[in-house]
């Protein structure tokens, strides 16, 4: 896979030329097995019907920022999930279990959707796809969910997906495996000779809080 | 104190190198569900473990069940954060309360070695005013013992672990039997910080080899310790503890999940444990029971082991099983520098300070708090990120800026409460068996640490130089449950881990804690599990038979 597109302002380039997988001679065969799975075909899904999977895309998105090709599979991978009832082993007493909540919640957002502009989630416009969930994150209580509930759900299956994939390391100067070589230069500013110096270590994301209009919240 | 290895000669069982003694394995003794063996344990982490390898040594017919696997750490472990899911213990369970606790894969862990597998290894020492906050500061508990009970099985375990750090200056002064490890860039800056805010911290304790010991290698300071140590440098009880019970002719018996504790009702003593392997459900009978599944699991499998003589659960008489169930605060502030920091390169647990743990009279608050570095890996740092209200294209541009974040990490003492517990879901697993439900809510003496900790690592990560600190709320380390007391209407066992109960029933593990410290529970877990296992070979001075 070439780089993930992501525009300068948003965090794109900043470690350039750095590709985590250029070190997979020096990772063991488990791991290189496991990670690199991820960068194969991805699995057909399973677990999603074609309307949830619709809706579950353009939240992915969303909640990822990928707006064009090459992207991360995120649905696929959380389909697989959820297909193998791989769960964080627990959930609120006051919410379904993880594959029963993923369903009613992408069906609360497409009625959302067509209450609000006539059509399903996953086709409503970019601009207002955001708004609609800007405000599940901002809702104390959103259809039979709690609002902080179904918005760790999401985010905590999303991310996972996301940042397991070495492309999405290669964005954040992350190497990935380190067994068996291990870090020899460790401490401020220490880097090894295969890292990459971030080229924009001013962007202080912080600093500038102007980048985008999603979140911000404290 | 006779040498580790002649009390324990684990790291030298194990090949040189990372990797197994396959041969041990292979030549395990294996008991029949029939043989009536001296004990059975079940579980086979921190305290299960410890508890094995001791009684194998005194000469015990010994066997300890594990729902989980016999990890082959070369195989079965990755070094990579999503393909590590595995190591976590993730049937289902049901949170509740006023501040419901995460479980899973943030805290504890299935298979031979239990949660050390994953746990970061930090292992401080509790401190001498933990064995009396009750009367003290008229808050938590007292425990049936005082630390001086305890000092002697801390100093044998942390030989055998072994434990790399400073000489220690808080609670019991001691020093610790291997060097500080080198720092990464979090933990300088923690040292950095903590000098311009004059705050004593010191480098360690974490139970990782800092030179020889046996056939452990080194650290190679790669970061992963919370994905499980392919290298065998960071302890656990499947590289400390295991190896020297199969040695001395202990069976563990993976992938055997306990539902039930048999009673003999007209004795009301333990006549061994229902077990399913393979889909098939068995009994092992054992003339001693011990309970070590972890603070959740131990009580769930107490209040499942119903009969006549124990219609509300196993050692139940008093309501006191599945109570008294506590999680540390764990707030984790990060602070923002334009330096690199990458500090994921190194072991997580690297610095700490107790300068904040015991009981500050000028507060309105009791007891205290610990800070420690922690170096979340890329998918747990975009859990601090997105707690802070970020998403989209937010949450990609602070993902960018990963380099330059440092992270440190409290663990608050927060107080045990009777009404914090585990109790049986209607919901069952796939076996049939009710799943555990953990109901949690904190006091205002715990939300007072939370904030008083958050400020104390903010002000630590700015005297650093850190611009900018954000902080994400946590919880981490459960313990109780099943706790210590003077007697059967406070508590489940007594000091030697015995039940009230039923004569032949142990418990050795989290559960029994009274308090927790502010203190990672590990080393005390092995430390209280040594000790109750040298009075039960002190009391059976003609062997078990
Ligand atoms: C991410 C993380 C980081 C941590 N970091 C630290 C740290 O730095 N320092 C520290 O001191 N502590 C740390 N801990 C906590 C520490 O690992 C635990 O407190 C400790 O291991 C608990 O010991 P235990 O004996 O009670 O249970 P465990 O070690 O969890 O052992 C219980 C075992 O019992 C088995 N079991 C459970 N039920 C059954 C059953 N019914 N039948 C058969 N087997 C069963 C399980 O499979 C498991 O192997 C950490 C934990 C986590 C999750
Ligand atoms: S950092 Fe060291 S102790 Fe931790 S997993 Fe890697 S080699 Fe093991």
């Amino acid at each position: 896979m070439t780089a993930l597109p992501l525009e300068p302002e948003a965090g794109g380039g900043r470690f350039p030329g750095f590709v985590a997988t250029s070190q997979i001679g020096h990772w063991d065969d488990a791991t290189s097995a496991v990670v690199m799975a991820r960068l194969g075909l991805p699995p057909d899904l399973r677990f999603f019907s074609p309307t949830e999977e619709a809706a579950a895309r353009a939240l992915f998105d969303q909640l990822l920022y990928q707006r064009e090709d090459p992207r991360v599979p995120i649905v696929n991978m959380v389909d697989a999930r959820l297909a193998e009832n791989q769960t964080d082993g627990w959930h609120y007493d006051s919410m379904a279990t993880d594959g029963e909540a993923w369903r009613s919640s992408l069906s609360a957002l497409d009625e959302d959707a067509y209450s609000r502009h006539g059509v399903s989630f996953a086709v409503v416009p970019w601009d207002d796809q955001e708004a609609l969930l800007q405000d599940v994150h901002d809702a104390t209580q959103w259809h039979e969910f709690s609002g902080a509930h179904i918005w760790s759900l999401w985010t905590r299956y999303a991310c996972t997906a996301f940042y397991s994939h070495p492309a999405a390391w290669d964005e954040i100067g992350f190497a990935g495996p380190a067994f068996p070589r291990g870090y020899k230069n460790i401490g401020v500013n220490k880097r090894e000779p295969f890292e990459v110096a971030d080229a924009r270590p001013q962007q202080d994301p912080l600093r500038s809080p102007g980048t985008s209009g999603n979140g911000g919240g404290k | 104190m006779a040498s580790v290895r002649d009390r324990n000669a684990s790291a030298w069982l194990l090949p040189a190198g990372p990797g197994t003694n396959h041969g041990l394995r292979d030549d395990m003794r294996r008991f029949d569900d029939d043989d009536e063996v001296d004990i059975v344990i079940i579980g086979c982490g921190a305290g299960g473990s410890t508890l094995l390898q001791r009684l194998a040594r005194a000469g015990w017919r010994a066997v300890a069940l594990d729902a989980g696997p016999f990890w082959d750490p070369l195989k079965d472990w990755v070094s990579d954060e999503a393909g590590s899911h595995h190591l976590y213990w993730t049937e289902p369970r049901v949170i509740s309360g006023a501040d419901p606790v995460p479980l899973g894969s943030n805290n504890s862990g299935r298979g031979v070695g239990g949660s050390m597998v994953h746990y970061a290894g930090y292992t401080p020492r509790f401190h001498p005013s933990d064995f009396h906050t009750l009367s003290a500061d008229g808050v938590g508990a007292d425990w049936p013992m005082e630390y001086p009970d305890l000092a002697p099985y801390y100093e044998d375990i942390e030989g055998e672990l072994p434990v790399a750090g400073e000489d220690w200056p808080w609670g019991d002064p001691h020093s610790y039997p291997h060097r500080p490890h080198p720092v990464s860039g979090n933990g300088e800056l923690f040292l950095r910080g903590a000098r311009a805010a004059g705050i004593t911290a010191k480098v360690g304790p974490a139970a990782i080899t800092n030179g020889r010991f046996g056939n452990r290698p080194h650290c190679i300071y790669r970061g992963f310790c919370l994905q499980g140590c392919k290298v065998n440098a960071k302890a656990s009880p499947l590289i400390t503890h295991i190896p020297d019970a199969l040695n001395n002719g202990a069976e563990v018996r993976p992938n055997s999940m306990v539902t039930r504790i048999g009673i003999d009702e007209n004795t009301g003593k333990a006549t061994g444990v229902h077990y399913s392997r393979n889909g098939l459900e068995r009994f092992q009978r054992a003339r001693m029971v011990a309970v070590a599944g972890y603070s959740i699991e131990t009580p769930r499998l107490l209040l499942n082991s119903v009969s006549q003589r124990f219609p509300d659960g196993l050692c139940n008489d008093f309501d006191q099983v599945g109570r008294y169930l506590m999680v540390q605060g764990a707030p984790q502030t990060g602070g923002r520098f334009d330096s690199e920091v990458r500090m994921w390169k190194a072991p997580p647990p690297e610095v700490s300070s107790e300068e904040f743990y015991e009981t500050d009279p000028s507060k309105p608050y009791k007891r205290g708090f610990s800070i420690q570095t922690v170096s979340p890996l890329p998918i747990t740092w975009a859990e601090h990120v997105t707690a802070q209200g970020h998403w989209g294209k937010d949450l990609r541009a602070y993902m960018s800026d990963y380099v330059h974040w440092a992270c440190l990490g409290a663990l608050c003492e927060f107080l045990p409460q009777a009404g914090n517990r585990v109790t049986l879901s209607d919901e069952k697993d796939r076996r049939g068996m009710p799943v555990a439900h953990f109901s949690y809510s904190q006091s205002d003496n715990d939300r007072q640490l939370m904030k008083a900790a958050q400020s104390a690592m903010e002000n630590i990560l700015r005297g650093a130089g850190a611009d900018e600190v954000i902080t994400i709320q946590r919880y981490a380390h459960l313990v109780g449950g099943a706790r210590m007391a003077a007697d059967e209407q406070h508590g489940v066992v007594d000091s030697d881990c015995r039940s009230f109960a039923v004569p032949n029933l142990l418990i050795t593990d989290g559960s029994v804690l009274p308090t927790q410290g502010s203190a990672n529970p590990a080393l005390t877990i092995m430390a209280v599990t040594a000790r109750a296992a040298d009075k039960l070979i002190v009391r059976t001075p003609t062997g078990p038979r």
